[in-house]
This record gives C-alpha cells, sequence and structure tokens, in this order.
C-alpha cells in the first residue's frame, strides 16, 4: 500500500468511507458535525465506518485514538495528521526500515511457554513402547515427559502461551499485525495461526501465518517476525510454536527409540519494534543464519504411508552424530558472527534431540551444562517448541535476576535443526 | 403473580431494558417485562439476581421478541440469588453453541462486519453462550465487544450494553481518578480482565437483538457474567 501524505488522499479515503457506510447518495456531512449526535450515524454505523477506514488506511489504532473525541469528520483528519507526524503505521508505508538512517531494532516483549499438563515417568513409556525399563532414562537421560491431557491439544497450548504472554506485555491481540505459528504435529485446516487468530481474537486485518521447518520453526518464525518488522509492515508480532506428538508417534505407529523421546508442549513470544518509550531492558533479536546439509537428509524421514501410518526412517546413530556437528558449528559460527564469546553468554536456547546430546554439546563447546535449559530432560523433545521453551527458561530467569544484577542479562545463543538437515542460528542480547 | 429472577439490566440510551427468567413447568425462559407506554424503564432500582414479584401477560409481540411480556402492576423484591446459581439457571434456558444455533437463524454480515438477524427468520431475541476467548475494548468511545464462541466462530465488534459494565468503565474514566485514566483501562482490560473473566468458573454470556432498526436486528451483548466488582478500580 502507498504511503499516505497528503489531506487530499485522506479526504477522498473518509468520503468514500463514509458513503459506504451512509449510502452512496448521503451528501459529505460539514467536518465539524457530530456524526452520531445528529443522526447521521448511529454507534453501529460509526465503528463500521472506523473500521473500513482503518482497513483501507493502515491505520490500525484509529479508534483507540479517537476515544475521547468527538465522533466527527475533523476529529478523524486530526489523528491521521497526528499519527502521521508521530510516524507511518504499518502497512502504511514500507519505508520503516531504516527510518534516520538507523536499523529498527525488534525486542521480545514478553514470552511464556505451557507443557502438556500430565507428567509421564520414562519407564512408563518404556513399556507402552515395549522397550525395556529404564532405557530411556539411562541410554537418552530422559527422566519424564510432558504429555498433553485429554482437553489438550495444539491449539490450546499454543493459544495459553500466547495469552499469558500478552498479558504479561498488556498488549490487547487488537494490537497484533501478525500471528506467525509454527508446529511439526498440527497438520489439519484451518492451520494453526488461523486457529490461533480466532481464539486470541485479533483484528481481522492480522495476518495468519504458518511457518514449517519442524525443531527448526521457531528460529525460521522469529526471523520471518524480525524481517517483517524491520521492514516497517507490522509493530507487533506473536510468534506460537505448539506441538503435540503423543497423539502422532504412538507406540503403534513408530518405533520407541524414536516416539518415545517427544513430549507435548508450546512457546510464545511477543515480538515489536523497540520504541524510545520501552525504559526497562529487554532482549533485542540479533542477526539470524540458516543452510541445509542436505548430506545428513536420510537421517531422518518422515512421511505419511498410504495405511495411515507414518513411514518413519530414524537413522539415530547417523542423526546423533549429524545433530552434535551441526549444533556446534552454528553455535560457533553465532559466536563469529555476534563477537560475543560463548562464555558470556546467559543461556543456549538450542534444539535438544535428547538430554544426552545436550550434555555432549555443551561439553564439546566447553560451556557449563547448566547453560542449557533442562527441557529434554523434564519434557522430552518437543520438537519446535524445544527451543522456545528453552528460551521462555531463560528469559524469565533473566526478567527474575534483572533487578538484582545487570550481569546476569548476558546474551542468549540460539541453534536448531531439522529434517533435511536444515539448520540455523541467531543471537539476543539485552538492550 | 410471577416470580422473575433478573438476568439482564441493559442499558440503551437514557433507559434500561430488563430480561429474566420465569419458571415454566419444567423449562426456565426468558421473558422481557415491558410497560404498556415503552419497551423499556427510565428507572429499575433492582440488580441482577433479585427475584422480583410481578405480574406479567403475554401479548403477540412482533418477531423476533418473542419474550415480550407487558407488567402490570410495578416490582416487589422478594430475594436475591447468588451469581454463580442465576449462571446455573441461565444455562438451563435458552442456550445456543454455533452461530446459527443463537437466534435460530442465520446471520448476516454487513460490509463493515456488523451482525444481523432478519426479524422475520429469528425465532427470539436472546440467548446464553459459553465463549471460548472475550475481549472488550473501548473503541472510539464505544464499548465493544469481540469473542469465540465454543465453536470457534468469532463475533466482532458487540456494542455491549450491559449496565454494569457500562458503569464499570464509566466509573474507571471518571475525571476523579487522575491522570491516564483511558491507558489505564486500557491496560485493565488487556491484562487483569482476563484473568478476572475468563477464569471465573461461571463466566458466562448473553447476547440479544435489538429492536428492528431499517428491518435488521443487530446482535449485542447483553450480560457479561462476572459482573465487574467495584474495588477492581482500585488495581489499576
Amino acid at each position: 500500500m502507498a504511503p499516505i501524505k497528503d489531506e487530499n488522499q485522506w479526504q477522498r479515503l473518509v468520503e468514500e468511507c463514509f458513503q459506504r457506510e451512509a449510502g452512496p447518495q448521503a451528501p459529505i456531512p460539514n467536518s465539524a458535525q457530530d456524526l452520531i449526535e445528529t443522526g447521521l450515524l448511529d454507534s453501529m454505523g460509526w465503528v463500521s465506518f472506523l473500521r473500513a477506514l482503518e482497513s483501507a488506511s493502515g491505520l490500525n489504532e484509529l479508534g483507540a485514538l479517537l476515544t475521547e473525541r468527538t465522533p466527527s469528520l475533523e476529529s478523524i483528519f486530526q489523528v491521521f495528521k497526528e499519527a502521521g507526524a508521530k510516524g507511518p503505521s504499518p502497512r502504511a508505508d514500507f519505508s520503516g526500515a531504516k527510518r534516520d538512517g538507523m536499523p529498527t531494532s525488534v525486542i521480545i516483549a514478553s514470552s511464556c511457554a505451557a507443557v502438556g499438563s500430565h507428567t509421564v515417568p520414562s519407564e512408563e513409556i518404556d513399556r507402552a513402547f515395549g522397550m525395556p525399563p529404564g532405557k530411556l532414562r539411562l541410554r537418552a537421560g530422559i527422566e519424564s515427559l510432558a504429555y498433553a491431557a485429554e482437553n489438550e491439544t495444539e491449539l490450546t497450548l499454543g493459544a495459553r502461551a500466547a495469552q499469558q504472554a500478552l498479558r504479561t506485555a498488556a498488549c490487547g491481540a487488537q494490537e497484533l499485525d501478525w500471528i506467525i505459528a509454527t508446529s511439526e504435529t498440527q497438520r489439519g485446516y484451518p492451520s494453526l495461526s488461523a486457529q490461533l487468530h480466532s481464539q486470541l481474537l485479533a483484528r481481522e486485518t492480522c495476518g495468519a501465518l504458518d511457518v514449517g521447518g519442524a525443531c527448526l520453526g521457531l528460529l525460521n518464525a522469529l526471523a520471518v517476525a524480525q524481517a517483517l518488522i524491520a521492514s516497517g509492515q507490522a509493530r507487533s508480532i506473536i510468534v506460537v510454536t505448539s506441538d503435540v506428538h503423543s497423539r502422532v508417534l504412538t507406540p503403534a505407529r513408530v518405533a520407541g527409540e524414536f516416539g518415545g523421546l517427544f513430549g507435548d508442549g508450546a512457546s510464545a513470544f511477543l515480538v515489536r519494534a523497540k520504541s524510545a518509550s520501552t525504559s526497562s531492558p529487554a532482549y533485542t533479536l540479533g542477526e539470524f543464519f540458516f543452510g541445509c546439509a542436505g548430506q545428513y537428509a536420510r537421517a531422518i524421514r518422515v512421511s505419511g504411508a498410504p495405511n495411515g501410518n507414518l513411514d518413519v526412517h530414524f537413522d539415530g546413530e547417523a542423526l546423533s552424530r549429524a545433530a552434535i556437528t551441526r549444533m556446534e558449528k552454528a553455535l560457533l559460527d553465532v559466536e563469529l558472527r555476534s563477537g560475543i564469546a560463548r562464555s558470556s553468554v546467559r543461556g543456549l536456547a538450542t534444539h535438544q534431540p535428547n538430554p544426552r546430546l545436550v550434555t555432549l554439546l555443551a561439553k564439546q563447546l566447553e560451556l557449563p551444562a547448566e547453560k542449557f535449559p533442562a527441557v529434554a530432560r523434564t519434557f522430552g523433545n518437543l520438537g519446535s517448541s524445544t527451543c522456545g521453551v528453552a528460551l521462555d527458561a531463560i528469559l524469565q530467569s533473566a526478567n527474575a535476576g534483572s533487578a538484582s544484577a545487570d550481569s546476569k542479562l548476558g546474551p542468549i545463543f540460539l541453534a536448531s535443526l531439522g529434517p533435511g538437515l536444515i539448520f540455523g542460528g541467531g543471537w539476543l542480547v539485552c538492550t | 403473580m410471577t416470580k422473575l429472577l433478573v438476568t439482564e439490566i441493559t442499558r440503551m440510551g437514557p433507559a434500561f431494558c430488563v430480561i429474566g427468567l420465569q419458571r415454566e413447568k419444567d423449562t426456565i425462559r426468558s421473558v422481557r417485562p415491558v410497560s404498556a407506554k415503552a419497551n423499556s424503564w427510565l428507572h429499575f432500582p433492582y440488580h441482577r439476581g433479585d427475584v422480583l414479584q410481578c405480574d406479567l401477560s403475554p401479548f403477540p409481540g412482533a418477531k423476533p421478541h418473542i419474550e415480550d411480556r407487558f407488567s402490570t402492576c410495578g416490582f416487589r423484591k422478594e430475594s436475591t440469588v447468588p451469581e454463580a446459581e442465576v449462571v446455573t439457571y441461565l444455562r438451563k434456558a435458552e442456550i445456543g453453541d454455533t452461530l446459527p444455533e443463537l437466534f435460530g437463524c442465520a446471520l448476516h454480515e454487513n460490509r463493515g462486519g456488523g451482525l444481523f438477524a432478519k426479524p422475520p427468520e429469528a425465532k427470539r431475541s436472546v440467548c446464553g453462550t459459553v465463549t471460548q476467548n472475550l475481549r472488550l475494548e473501548l473503541y472510539a468511545n464505544e464499548l465493544r465487544a469481540t469473542l469465540a464462541l465454543s465453536s470457534g466462530e468469532v463475533l466482532r465488534d458487540l456494542p455491549v450494553v450491559d449496565r454494569d459494565w457500562r458503569d464499570f468503565i464509566d466509573a474507571a474514566l471518571a475525571e476523579g481518578r487522575g491522570a491516564n485514566r483511558l491507558g489505564r483501562l486500557d491496560r485493565f482490560l488487556n491484562s487483569q480482565f482476563h484473568y478476572k473473566v475468563l477464569s471465573c468458573p461461571h463466566h458466562f454470556v448473553r447476547l440479544g437483538l435489538t429492536r428492528p432498526y431499517h428491518d435488521l436486528c443487530w446482535l449485542m451483548l447483553d450480560t457479561l457474567i462476572p459482573l465487574p466488582k467495584h474495588e477492581w478500580l482500585e488495581e489499576f
């Protein structure tokens, strides 16, 4: 949409929207006239008129800005002027990426995680999959798994995390410009982002986008959110991950060495442009990088079989080797690109195929294992949500510690991978 | 004499519209006392949950406001029922989980996204429902609700006519409450409101249809339970 800069364009837009509501023959009222008091529009018509204007102008907060003002065309023009002076609104001006030569900083304003409410000891999973008791604990390091209760789904877990993240930031769902969702288990339609849109009661003009990538999904989604905000097309985006493996990777469909590793969980991040009014410290998204190491493509493949079962090709040993090698490489690349020593990070939100591999990765990188939140050990591999739940844990501990010691707000490294073998990395710094 | 459990008091301009529940044999149904002169009351000193003694006589009201009853001798308060119990009765009265179930007819959308029913099609003018999510917003001075039904269908920009919620919003914006009242109210509606309302075990909503206006009946949010508490104002 072209930027709306001159008053003639506002005039045309307002008149067209008014006549859509009041009828094509309705004369354009005097601009100071109170449209409701004079009966030109009733309150339903006034709201409908403003919604049409919001949609046409891209000024999504028009209604909020008109509160405590007379319902007149003059007030609308005044709000357009004020909004224009403050800076372009999302969609009204695509040039917001580097206003005044300064790149737009994108922050995580709040976050939340939600895991399946049914905690299952790993021995119970061993039995369910017909494996010797203790196998998951001894070989993979998994102590328990979070399984979704009967009434929990990708939607309910994702919505719970998203609503809590919005509430923490006191951000109304009507302020969202996009909902970006990722899940490796939700495959139906309406898609997860569309269902979340309805569940959260976002504006109709808020976009709903689903991003793939399996366990890499969170990084993909954060990179998309960052790009949308940096380009000036959005101000507030909720990124949601949600995975319910326990209904897909069942003993009847897959082997326990694979299916037994996975739990159910979700995470949500409110991503926003950093504004001058952001007073408290916040984590800013750094750069992201991605790639695909096709040589490991056969290490894990999942496809739907004609009989409805899942065809899982899983070379555990090859996958473990590839995961460790690539995650280590990705994290070293993060260190190199960011110029941040890995020893100084507050935590690492990485994919955690299983806890043993996390321990091994920490050892390879000469980092204390505590820098990696114990997600897989207590909840299982949560797919796209592993990284999310880990990132939320680090952000929550940073928030809790921020009042007492600045040094605790160290940078955060991100790294993950997915079948393909796709991989990605990135970082966050506290500003 | 009829016993009427007051469930709705809506604010329509300067007057109040009242709806209550009446037991008829094994069923509980909504009735709307109206006077011979008007559909609304300029003075109604009762509250939701009050049980009133009154004399109501049916008359052939225009569809879809089939709940209308003439009130012939005023009201006398008999007792009060707690909020949670009111909801128990509301759940036994008219209820719908999907858009077509609400008023027994298809709902239509105008160009601006407003939802309406056509009077000859609608079977009733009030209905209870359970919501998955609900948001209140002060939009250009108009209090509006957006809600998701348990079916996942979303209703947007419904005018909120619930007297107590409108009074609460007015009180929140009263000049005596200091600076930045609108911003504080916004924060409340975007955060604490959800905790207080959606986590309430007897959270319930009643939707209504306006009287026909240019041959259309518009949807509105008649009642949102729990009702707001005055002490919430101290929290923001």
